[in-house]
């Protein structure tokens, strides 16, 4: 089953120095617990490509259509639900809320969704031991490796369950070793039934995927 | 996990940006409450003054509330209006020039003696000794100003000899010897008055002036079930084109002219301290939100509401302005207490007059004013991160 295709999509910036391209005519699918990863050299459209499957941008051209439902169609708030609820996304640099500490970082989007505090709580112990951060749980982000905010982002991205994790170069901030760690987490994810889509530098992360695409130009070569 | 939650935790963490936005908070907190004390604080003050007197209408000669002149047949005016049944009592007031002196000692002093008929406590506050009324044995009690009595060594139970002058005419009369009942604070006396009360028949008698001589004053106090309003309508019934006037009437006037300036003033510094608050706390949550925009994208990016983002911002500057205000009014109190003591030392004002006074209307207005500073101050913020392009700012974030 698509949990979210890609019918022809493009997006234009305008420039002041005249209108950019970032994606020409792309089509894509992901389904149902897919892995897949796009490679490709900086700027050619891959960050692109993640933020309109991911609803948190609109393409100039063509349609995302996410379970079934043309992105198009559904308002601000109900693109914020639909991204809370049924995508995760995992970035570069972790952007775990500062002030709050692992536990409560995962306990965002929960609360958010409406979950009861004891489920809440349920929740994140269940995933700061799938991620192994159960003793950093009441560590704020400042005391953490880059690792462990990854594990913690990557725990607060599964929170709410949902149906595709969207991982912007998860390892870019992260030494091999690390980044190894991440790709195995990545790995036991998608084993777990959750579809990844994976956008990268990193050619050991990208070859962990069951899918390999390749943007050259604002469109998918391979 | 709410909003207010959300924004606890922030402002916590940034520490030093909070403690410095409270601390701009209640400095210009403390100016604008001070500026709205001062809008309304003497007229509060000169109100209490007249209501301490215990009378609610005045019945005052030909030039009017601020030109003193006798009011002919004072007497018989007043027992007219004593009948009256909106009228619970009447006192008369005579005001002259007079010399004060110790018994045996040639140097005398200038001072305002004051003669009432019946009770006038309130115009004056025992300090030592006893009232007009304890004394009422004595053919020439008197109330001696506390200045007056601490410079010439004057303590109740010494006789003075006094001699009333009439319309700064020396008089050729014999002074009289009178005896202090009690030295007291006159309510009205500016800091270097001095004053002497005495009942009226005994500044008759020191003066010379027959018995049913003009008073300067009529003081009414009308019965509490008929009101001041009713009393004046019913004297000038009874006596038409008699000068009186309610408390009120006297405040009014205050108000429209003796007052104006200070309303004036404090509209146009409270208003600026306004817009001070408001450009710092709008600055700093500005600055923050700039600081905590990859944070905030991401935020949106899972899920978070707008609202939520939107309501965490409004929390934030309220927390801010909302400690910064408390922490204005103890501050705001301490500051009013130094201006009243600078403002009053200003020649020709009551001793008891104050400038700065504490109202519950103040502290309402305060608070609704921080409110609408910090609504104010988060609105900018709050519409950034609402407009905010959630992929753009990320891949700005990403690359910065």
């Amino acid at each position: 089953m698509d949990i979210v295709r890609a019918n022809d999509v493009s997006r234009i910036f305008p420039m002041p120095a005249g209108p950019v391209a970032a994606l020409r005519r792309v089509s894509l699918t992901i389904g149902s617990g897919e892995h897949v990863a796009i490679t490709g050299p900086s700027g050619c459209g891959k960050s692109t490509l993640l933020h309109l499957l991911g609803a948190v941008d609109a393409p100039t051209d063509g349609a995302i259509v996410f379970e079934g439902r043309d992105l198009a169609s559904l308002s601000e708030p109900e693109r914020a639900r639909l991204r809370l609820t049924r995508i995760g996304f995992v970035f570069q640099r972790f952007f775990l809320l500062p002030m709050l500490t692992a536990a409560e970082n995962i306990e965002l989007p929960q609360a958010e969704a409406g979950a009861a505090p004891a489920a809440r709580r349920s929740r994140t112990r269940e995933l700061l031991a799938y991620v192994g951060l159960t003793e950093r749980a009441d560590h704020l982000p400042s005391q953490l490796s880059g690792g462990e905010m990854q594990r913690a982002a990557i725990a607060r991205a599964l929170a709410n369950r949902p149906a595709l994790l969207l991982a912007d170069e998860p390892t870019g901030e992260l030494d091999e070793a690390t980044s190894g760690t991440i790709a195995d987490l990545f790995d036991r994810v998608n084993a777990d039934g959750t579809a990844i889509l994976v956008v990268t530098h990193n050619p050991s992360l990208a070859s962990r995927a069951s899918r390999r695409l390749a943007m050259r130009s604002g469109q998918l070569v391979a | 996990m709410s909003a207010l939650h959300l924004a606890w935790r922030t402002i916590r963490r940034y520490r030093a940006q909070t403690l410095l936005a409270i601390a701009g908070v209640a400095v210009i907190g403390a100016l604008l409450f001070d500026m709205l004390l001062l809008s309304r604080g003497l007229l509060l003050s000169f109100a209490d003054l007249l209501a301490r007197a215990g009378y609610d209408v005045r019945i005052v000669g030909g030039g009017g509330m601020t030109l003193r002149m006798p009011i002919p047949d004072s007497r018989a005016i007043a027992e007219a209006v004593g009948g009256l049944p909106e009228v619970e009592k009447v006192a008369l007031v005579r005001i002259l020039p007079a010399r004060l002196a110790r018994p045996g000692e040639a140097q005398s002093a200038s001072v305002a003696l004051v003669g009432a008929s019946g009770m006038t406590a309130g115009v004056w506050t025992i300090v030592q000794g006893a009232d007009l009324d304890g004394a009422s044995t004595e053919a020439c009690p008197l109330i001696v100003g506390r200045s007056l009595a601490a410079r010439l060594h004057i303590a109740p139970g010494d006789a003075v000899r006094v001699n009333a002058e009439q319309a700064g005419v020396a008089s050729a009369l014999p002074a009289v010897t009178c005896r202090v009942a009690g030295v007291g604070r006159f309510a009205f006396a500016a800091a270097g008055d001095d004053i002497v009360a005495t009942t009226l028949d005994a500044l008759h008698r020191a003066s010379g002036e027959a018995r049913d001589g003009d008073a300067d004053l009529i003081l009414v106090a009308s019965r509490p079930e008929a009101g001041s309003a009713a009393a004046v309508a019913a004297i000038q019934r009874a006596r038409p084109g008699l000068a009186a006037y309610s408390n009120d009437e006297v405040l009014e006037q205050f108000n429209r002219n003796g007052f104006a300036y200070f309303r004036q003033i404090s509209l146009v510094l409270s208003s600026l301290t306004m817009v001070f608050a408001f450009l710092l706390v709008a600055t700093l949550l500005t600055v923050s939100v700039n600081q905590r925009l990859g944070e905030i994208a991401a935020l949106r990016a899972i899920g978070i509401a707008r609202r939520r983002v939107a309501a965490m911002l409004l929390w934030e500057s309220a927390l801010l302005v909302g400690a910064g205000g408390l922490l204005a009014l103890p501050l705001g109190e301490l500051l009013a207490l130094g201006l009243d003591r600078i403002l009053r030392q200003m020649p020709a004002l009551p001793e008891q007059l104050h400038f700065f006074v504490f109202e519950p209307r103040a502290l309402v207005i305060h608070a609704a004013v921080l409110v609408v500073t910090a609504l104010a101050a988060a609105a900018y913020p709050v519409w950034v991160t609402a407009r905010m392009p959630i992929a753009a700012t990320l891949r700005r974030e990403i690359v910065g």
